[in-house]
């Protein structure tokens, strides 16, 4: 292997690595634009010019293949003024218009500024060449050709990791400009990273935009519950209000984040979001709601036996909450009438994330179907059309996902645990709400087998409390508690019924470099 | 000059352990204030403010209640940047900001909103506006107030020009007169 | 007609007569005791602006007219009446409740048997100007206004606030001690003038000394009026004596009163200020005795004389009395803006160490002139 000195310190790397990887393993920093570690080396930027030793030129560190014995510097007074010429080249007709820019505060523009350049503009505002700026670039994004710094990055990305091939760079020299091809707009499943590579503000969010300034935000590392893969992502929130979410890399799970998973926080936004109980079409604070569901649940068993209640488990909730249903069921109710069946076909779909499995957690319930049995989901279909099910508890989504099979339930009872009000297609007297997980943690098992935490970012609204203490309270108010009333005996009964002895890997904390090479 | 002021630290003698005399000595000083400043009250040093404004030596320095600048077309300059929210030590800035949908100036504050019961007037938003568009020049002295809501400042209240405005000072301002792009790119 | 006649023979005509007079004396003195006490409450915050270079209320206004924020007193009173009337919620709420009634009742009543004249031949009859005279009249003043310790003290024991109490503690020790050295600073006026009847201590105080010098008592007696006026301040808690306030450190037995209850304390303190000045006036500057006016008119020193109406004689008296009253206010509320606050220990070492031997070595002093003269 090669051995190459790089700022005084030695470091050997495998044949084949740049200098850019070289010195990045070192810790020794090199900027750059249009370098990004998960897209192809296009050396367009120059900006991480370094000095070789023996060359008689400044080379790219992004595309300079190491050799043995090579000594390369990236201190000189020779690289310092390079970097500062680029940066001043670059900016020559840059509008600085970050006071409108999205993009302030993360922007590569103006931390290399900082950095490297510290320059008076030698050119009047008045001259710089002008260029179109914001119109609509598919359904997320904005494009403002003014901003942009041609480092194709964009290109790069709809090339070879969508291989969709939406963008272009049109025009030449001076005069060539990122455009969108022919009729297309960029309306690929993952068109925001494009928002999140571009290292300065040409492409931009549409969901985000002018939502909040990025320094502001606080980062707070979780998962995805978008489908079955898991991903690792950042919840960037301010003041109790999710902003947007971002991918947070791990080479275990994910690199990008799929628009779809980007939008799963709108569940939170005031408008959808189901912050109060419902009984009876009428809205009520959700704790004496529990009462009501609780009375529901005690009439239907002393009616018609325990056995006439159904309990469905959902593969769109966590462990904690599934075992808490489990528990309800089996341990409270005394129901045979449960349901964790819910697995169906998994693996990605479009060879980069997306998986064909929709729901977070299909995995979470094989885990505690082994534990709690119950039975298999034609079986609970048959027994509900066949009327001997008297009362249905059940989490919206996942009874959503049943309905096709089921006949009329308009008048079987139920006790519904919903989310947002979207997802109450049908008729209930009995809704109640439960925190999401941005708001409270819980364990996801991925397609892979591999389980994962979600992290509370924000406060769940006033009165919302975890399904799984919603289900605690409703077992006491029957009289026969499932006893899991605090994140203590969750984690207690987890481990000892689910988990076993299985590590959850940590997820990637915000700002360390696995996160941040998203953006880099 | 440093002055050094020798303090007498002999013990009293009897006359002033006394304190009748010197009680007496210091109800002179006191009646003589009184009677002096009651017979010639134009002597009193009180400004009678707001009534009577004494010219400060650096009444340019001064800072008074926020306003927001406006445009020639009656825009607010500002373009929620959050900049001075950013800077405000008191956080008594609360800025919500929107998209224009023809203006090419693309963001503006659709709230605007201080709260001068928590400013501390340390004119800190100034400094920090990229856009020239707020100031602390109006010469209203913040505060005093019957009503907690009338120290809560919205964008209406704080829209004001002064004679000689709008300046075009402001990065956003090129984009206000509406910037032509060469081609498409 | 005939079983009213026990009634009509009890409501005789001298009884009625009398009843009314007293009647027009209570309302003339009171009316003029409670209007100069708001008065004194704006005299107040003027007087120690102006001697410490400051203007001083000037913002209330009526109509735009402010006069020299003379409506001052009007705007505090109708704030008191605005503020929450608070009861601590472990307070005792009678005693909580009776105390300020208790502060304000005795120091009102001490003002019965001040003269605030001579006296003026209304359609044949004498009337005294003074509400109440009996031989006894300068002890039913201090007595009286002795019992102004039970409404300090109950103040802040019915508080249940430690600060309270602490204030109480302060008040009363101070108010005993200072209650008896000031009934013996006393003595030595009464051994001279021999009677205890104020309206009469007054007449003799219109006597003129080698003929031309009004045998005021504080001609007589100025190491006395000197000790009187300190103790006399103690017992009104002002300042210096006003440890029992302390408002650096306990705000006083009446921390815990707000609204008029408050009021009523402030009001107190500031009628025990007219009443001071009244019996210091009274017992050693003359009480209305103008110098050489006697009841044929002024009868100047070298035969010079001057006569007079009698009923301006009464009013140059009665205005007089006033003046000589305002003028110790003035000294009083001087006083408190010039000298710096007692420590407690120096407060009680000034009454038992300081003003009781001085007054005792007074008595021995006039008793051994008298005897000799």
């Amino acid at each position: 292997m090669p051995k190459l000195t790089i700022d005084g310190k030695t470091i050997e790397m495998p044949k084949g690595a740049t200098i850019l990887q070289a010195a990045q393993a070192l810790g020794v920093y090199i900027p750059r634009y249009c370098y990004h570690p998960s897209l192809p080396v296009s050396g367009t930027c120059r900006m991480c010019v370094v000095e070789v030793e023996k060359t008689a030129k400044l080379q790219i560190a992004c595309a300079t293949e190491i050799a043995d014995g090579m000594a390369v510097r990236t201190d000189t007074p020779a690289v310092k003024k390079a970097r500062r010429d680029v940066l001043e080249y670059l900016l020559i007709n840059h509008p600085v218009d970050c006071p409108i820019c999205d993009q302030a505060g993360e922007c590569f523009l103006q931390d290399y500024y900082m950095d490297h350049g510290l320059h008076k503009s030698r050119i009047a505002p008045g001259d710089k060449i002008r260029r179109s700026k914001r119109r609509a670039a598919g359904k997320y994004l904005t494009l403002d050709n003014e901003r942009c710094i041609l480092c194709t990055r964009c290109v790069r990305f709809c090339d070879e990791v969508t291989r969709t091939g939406e963008l272009t760079v049109s025009g030449r020299n001076d005069a060539s400009f990122i455009d969108m091809k022919e009729g297309k707009g960029v309306d690929n499943d993952y068109s925001l990273n494009i928002a999140d590579i571009c290292p300065v503000g040409a492409f931009t969010s549409r969901d985000f935009r002018f939502k909040a300034r990025v320094w502001f935000l606080k980062k707070t590392g979780s998962i995805c519950t978008g489908c079955a893969a898991g991903c690792n992502i950042e919840v960037h929130h301010n003041e109790g209000i999710v902003h947007r979410l971002m991918p947070a890399p791990n080479p275990e799970t994910n690199t990008w984040l799929c628009d779809r998973g980007r939008m799963t926080y709108k569940v939170l936004r005031a408008g959808d979001r189901l912050s109060k109980a419902r009984i009876k079409k009428g809205s009520m604070e959700p704790e004496p709601a529990l009462r009501q569901a609780a009375h529901l649940i005690d009439d239907a068993a002393h009616r018609a036996g325990p056995e006439s209640v159904a309990v469905l488990g959902s593969p769109y909730l966590s462990l904690e909450d599934n075992l808490a249903i489990a528990e309800l069921a089996s341990g409270s109710i005394k129901t045979g009438a449960l349901c964790l069946d819910f697995s169906c076909e998994q693996g990605v779909k479009d060879g980069i994330l997306i998986n064909k499995d929709q729901t977070p957690n299909a995995n979470g319930l094989k885990l505690l179907r082994a534990r709690y049995g119950g039975l298999d989901q034609n079986a609970l279909i048959g027994l509900i059309n066949s009327g001997r099910i008297k009362l249905i508890v059940a989490e919206a989504r996942a009874l959503n996902s049943l309905r096709e099979k089921l006949r009329d339930l308009s008048n079987i009872p139920t006790v519904i645990l919903a989310l947002a009000k979207s997802d109450l297609d049908f008729d209930s007297d009995c809704v109640l709400p439960y925190a999401s997980y941005f708001e409270t943690e819980g364990h996801f098992v991925n397609y892979k087998g591999r389980i994962q935490k979600t992290a509370a970012a924000v406060a769940a609204p006033e009165g919302v409390q975890p399904l799984w203490l919603v289900l605690s309270k409703i077992s006491s108010y029957t009289g026969a508690p499932i006893k899991i009333e605090d994140t203590k005996a969750m984690s207690a009964k987890l481990s000892e019924y689910a988990l076993g002895k299985s590590v959850i890997p940590a997820i990637c904390k915000p700002g360390s470099i696995a996160a941040k090479s998203t953006r880099e | 000059m440093i002055e050094i002021k020798k303090v007498d630290n002999r013990p009293l003698n009897l006359l002033e352990r006394l304190y009748i005399w010197e009680i007496f000595k210091g109800f002179l000083v006191t009646s003589g204030h009184f009677f002096r400043n009651l017979f010639n009250p134009k002597g009193l040093i009180t400004v009678q403010y707001p009534e009577v404004k004494r010219p400060l030596e650096y009444a340019a320095k001064r800072r008074t209640r926020h306003r927001l600048k406006v445009r020639a077309d009656g825009s607010p300059k500002c373009v929620a940047c959050f900049l001075c929210a950013t800077a405000c030590p008191a956080n008594c800035i609360h800025i919500e900001a929107a998209e224009y949908q023809a203006n090419p100036v693309e963001k503006y504050p659709a709230v605007f909103d201080v709260d001068l019961a928590r400013c501390v007037v340390c004119g800190m938003c100034v400094e920090a506006c990229p856009e020239d568009a707020i100031a602390m020049d109006t010469e209203e002295i913040p505060g005093g107030a019957l009503k907690r809501e009338e120290m809560y400042l919205t964008r209406e209240k704080l829209f004001r020009n002064l004679p000689g405005e709008p300046s075009l000072k402001g990065a956003a301002n090129r984009l206000a007169q509406g910037g032509k792009g060469i081609g498409r790119g | 007609m005939e079983k009213f006649k026990p009634v009509i023979s009890l409501l005789n005509l001298d009884l009625l007569l009398f009843t009314a007079i007293t009647a027009v004396k209570i309302g003339f003195l009171l009316g003029a005791v409670m209007g100069f006490t708001a008065f004194l409450t704006w005299v107040e915050r003027k007087l120690s602006s102006l001697m410490q270079d400051r203007v001083g209320p000037n913002r209330a206004s009526i109509f735009g007219f402010t006069l020299l924020g003379l409506f001052h007193p009007i705007a505090d009173g109708i704030k008191l009446m605005m503020k929450e009337d608070f009861v601590p919620a472990r307070a005792d709420k009678v005693l909580f409740t009776l105390a300020p009634v208790l502060t304000l009742v005795p120091v009102l009543a001490a003002f019965a048997v001040i003269p605030f004249g001579n006296y003026v031949d209304v359609m044949g009859l004498r009337v005294e100007l003074v509400i109440a005279r009996f031989p006894l009249g300068l002890l039913y003043a201090l007595a009286v206004s002795g019992f102004a310790i039970y409404g300090t003290f109950l103040a802040g024991w019915s508080s249940k606030s430690n600060f309270a109490l602490l204030g109480a503690l302060r008040g009363a020790a101070q108010m005993i001690s200072y209650e008896v050295v000031l009934g013996l600073t006393l003595i030595g006026l009464l051994m001279i003038y021999g009677t205890a009847d104020l309206q009469q201590i007054v007449r003799e105080q219109g006597k003129l000394l080698f003929g031309f010098i009004p045998a005021w008592g504080v001609v007589y007696q100025f190491p006395a009026f000197i000790l009187f006026l300190a103790a006399a301040i103690a017992e009104n808690k002002r300042t210096p004596f006003d440890v029992v306030e302390g408002e650096s450190e306990i705000i006083g037995y009446f921390m815990e009163y707000s609204s008029m209850r408050f009021a009523v304390f402030m009001f107190a303190e500031f009628i025990e200020i007219i009443l001071i000045s009244m019996l210091a006036v009274t017992l050693f500057l003359g009480g209305w005795q103008v110098p050489f006016l006697e009841e044929a008119g002024f009868l100047f020193p070298g035969g010079l004389a001057l006569p007079v109406h009698p009923y301006l004689t009464a009013l140059a008296q009665m205005g007089a009395f006033a003046a000589k009253t305002a003028f110790m206010c003035w000294a009083l509320m001087t006083l408190r803006w010039t000298v710096p606050r007692f420590r407690f220990d120096q407060v009680m070492k000034l009454a038992w160490q300081g003003i009781l031997p001085l007054s005792l070595l007074n008595i021995l002093i006039t008793g051994l002139a008298l005897t000799l003269i």
